[in-house]
């Protein structure tokens, strides 16, 4: 014990174990997993983020959206899938192509990996990022104003302006243009869905009972 | 003019009055002399900036429309630089100069370089800086406590590689064969600081890992951050202070060395508890919760020595300031790893998960265990390193009462809050805006505990500062100011 050679070989030897068992092991075996074939979708799964989302899920890594938001679903506990954040358990397939992992652990706000299928409606998000009390009145989300360009109206109004309730308009004559950067996190935001099913991760029982349920009623 | 005399007779001081014996010591004294107040005075201002940060993030929880304007102040921007400043800024600062003043002091013998470890220190702190002005310019990686952009990294680990090369060499240097439980302490974490802090950098940015190993490498990171680097500097500090400060040996002394390999046993596995249920396989986070169980070994080792020892000198807490942060050390490091283990179990888990529990857990740990420790420690080397008395004890009453009640409000906002916002965001349906109004006044109290930590920053700042701006009164040129402590290191291994 009083060497520091021992020391240095003992605190070595349990930290490469706790790497190697843990971290190498499953890096090698997630290493191993690889995009499958969906029939259904005629394409690879998971596919990958692509374009302005691409850019979007840069701006959402710059701007630290994960210090509120997870994007990941869970089944064994919780109330995921009952709130409708997905219909199915997340798995490590689904993240193979993520250069910059954005799963998270902290849940301020709601989790996000399926939000692209909840909400479709691309000027909600202009409108949420601008400010998040227009359509989230009481959230402390906050506003993002500086993702956005207040301008001068010079003629006729731009095409792409936001269209403001009242309360929340900066002044008169002015409009408020969305920069590229809001633009692409609403592209992001819409790319954010988990529409193909995995032989790993089976529908969860509630996603199938609600599928069965809507069969009938058809059926009827 | 004056000022600048009582800085230099702040470093130089011409002491008279003195035994053979406490001619090395002094020696030793003046070689870390400016390399300590260089880490003592940079965590003092990490400290004020990180408490500062972390009162504006705090306001941002219940009121977001604060400082919304600046997008280089956005919560998921001042988040991290609160955590980051926090730890690497004010810890890492108070913690290795924990390391360099004990290990000088126990070695006996003193290595020189004084400038090659206040150059890695310096270099340390520039990485920092870099780091978080990265965060702010819009650079941060997506990791729990390594959103510093990848350029901050060679810096650090080349600061962190100078400091701990220092620390070897004094502690090769050192006059006794025999070495004393700080010591393996402190060598330990600053081995796993170098190693875990390489295969993070390598998995998540050199050559990064895929998905969702990325966030398994993270929880590695961050709980060996805490478990192998963070405590052992401060259970370094508290085997050497416990004595030194209450005039007896740790009691149960001969059982350190099985406290100390069982505690990097388990802490090193200890990690992936939050990730349960995720997308890794599901025995990594078993694994983590059996180890996170096993800590109760060492823990339960090291409480009983701590607390026997205070104990049985129990009187001194009220008479020694250092002491008293001891004691507050040590209590918090009993309700932090109950904490842990006992909310690594399914059950609480279930509920815990993704709120903010956790990170009330973490700030009790680092403002309260390796806080309060470091604080008192700090207390303890700055008189002895200056031959100087503290200017006011009455600062560091304030400091150390407001330190306290901050501390008791953020942890009860943020566990008592998380406990709350889990069992509505786990345990039920309810809408984010109803969670969000239930845990308004949990976030006011944080908001109110942020203020006292910065209070308490403040005024340990201007102890800090004051004792080395004061002018030297005569009994301070003499060594007999400092009673030297008891050496009740070697008479117990």
């Amino acid at each position: 014990m009083n060497r520091g050679p021992f020391i240095f070989l003992g605190i070595f030897l349990i930290v490469a174990t706790s790497w190697t068992f843990v971290l190498f092991e499953t890096n090698q075996w997630v290493g191993n997993l690889s995009a499958v074939l969906d029939e259904d979708l005629g394409k690879y799964v998971p596919g990958k983020t692509v374009g302005a989302a691409a850019h979007g899920k840069e701006v959402y890594q710059e701007l630290g959206c994960i210090a509120c938001h997870t994007q990941q679903v869970r089944v064994a506990s919780g109330m995921d899938i009952a709130r409708g954040w997905g219909e199915r358990q997340s798995v490590a397939r689904d993240y193979i192509n993520e250069e910059r992992s954005l799963i998270g652990n902290i849940r301020i706000g709601p989790d996000l990996s399926n939000v692209g299928s909840r909400q479709l409606d691309r000027n909600w998000y202009l409108l949420h990022f601008y400010n998040p009390q227009i359509n989230s009145q009481g959230t402390n989300m906050p506003p993002y104003p500086f993702l956005y360009e207040v301008r001068e109206v010079v003629g006729e109004a731009s095409a792409n302006a936001l269209d403001l309730p009242e309360e929340f308009f900066p002044g008169e004559g002015l409009e408020v243009i969305p920069t590229r950067k809001a633009e692409s996190l609403a592209s992001y935001m819409l790319s954010l869905k988990v529409d193909y099913d995995l032989k790993e991760a089976p529908k969860s029982n509630e996603t199938m009972a609600e599928e069965l349920a809507v069969a009938l009623e058809i059926a009827q | 003019m004056t000022l600048i005399g009582n800085i230099c007779s702040s470093l130089f001081p011409n002491l008279s009055g003195d035994s053979k014996n406490r001619e090395g010591v002094r020696r030793i004294d003046a070689s870390i002399r400016f390399p300590l107040l260089t880490l003592i005075i940079s965590a003092s201002v990490w400290l004020i900036i990180a408490t500062v940060v972390g009162f504006i993030a705090s306001i941002k929880m219940h009121s977001p429309g604060f400082l919304a304007d600046y997008s280089f102040l956005t919560y998921g921007k001042v988040a991290p630089i609160f955590w980051n400043s926090l730890v690497y800024g004010w810890l890492f600062n108070a913690g290795l100069a924990c390391a360099v003043f004990l290990l000088s002091r126990l070695g006996g013998k003193n290595v020189g370089l004084g400038a090659f470890l206040t150059i890695s220190i310096t270099l340390w702190n520039t990485g920092v800086t870099a780091g978080i002005i990265g965060i702010m310019w819009g650079e941060q990686l997506p990791f729990q406590w390594l959103e510093f952009p990848a350029f901050a990294a060679p810096i650090l680990f080349l600061a962190f590689l100078g400091i701990g090369t220092w620390n070897l060499l004094t502690f090769r240097a050192r006059i006794h064969r025999s070495s004393y439980a700080s010591q393996w302490w402190i060598l330990a974490s600053i081995f796993s600081f170098a190693w875990i802090y390489t295969a993070a950098q390598v998995m998540l940015v050199g050559t990064p890992a895929k998905g969702a190993i990325q966030t398994l490498v993270n929880s590695w990171y961050v709980e060996n951050v805490f478990g192998l680097v963070i405590a052992p500097l401060t259970f370094a500090t508290l085997y050497y202070l416990l004595p030194k400060t209450l005039g007896t040996v740790v009691v149960g002394y001969k059982y350190s060395s099985w406290a100390f390999w069982s505690w990097f046993l388990f802490a090193s596995f200890s990690g992936f508890v939050d990730l349960a249920n995720g997308p890794i396989p599901a025995w990594v986070s078993s694994l983590g919760i059996i180890a996170t169980f096993g800590l109760l070994i060492p823990t339960t080792t090291m409480s009983i020595q701590f607390f026997s020892s205070l104990f049985s000198r129990f009187s001194v807490i009220w008479d020694s300031a250092t002491a008293r942060y001891l004691f507050a050390g040590c209590i918090t490091f009993l309700l932090v790893m109950y904490q842990k283990i006992f909310g690594s179990l399914r059950g609480a888990l279930d509920t815990t998960q993704f709120s903010l529990y956790d990170s009330g857990v973490t700030q009790l740990a680092l403002f309260g265990f390796a806080g309060m420790t470091f604080t008192g420690a700090i207390y303890f080397i700055l008189p002895r390193l200056l031959n100087k008395e503290l200017p006011s004890t009455s600062l560091i009453d304030l400091q150390f009462w407001s330190h306290l009640i901050g501390l008791i409000l953020v942890s009860i906002g943020l566990i008592s809050g998380g406990t709350q916002q889990g069992e509505l965001m786990n345990g039920s349906t309810a809408e984010a805006l109803v969670v969000v109004k239930t845990m308004q006044s949990s976030f006011y109290l944080t908001t109110i505990g942020m203020v006292f930590f910065i209070i308490g920053a403040v005024a340990s700042g201007a102890t800090y500062i004051g004792i080395i701006l004061s002018t030297r009164i005569p009994e301070e040129t003499e060594t007999s100011l400092i009673k030297e402590a008891p050496e009740l290191e070697y008479s117990a291994s």
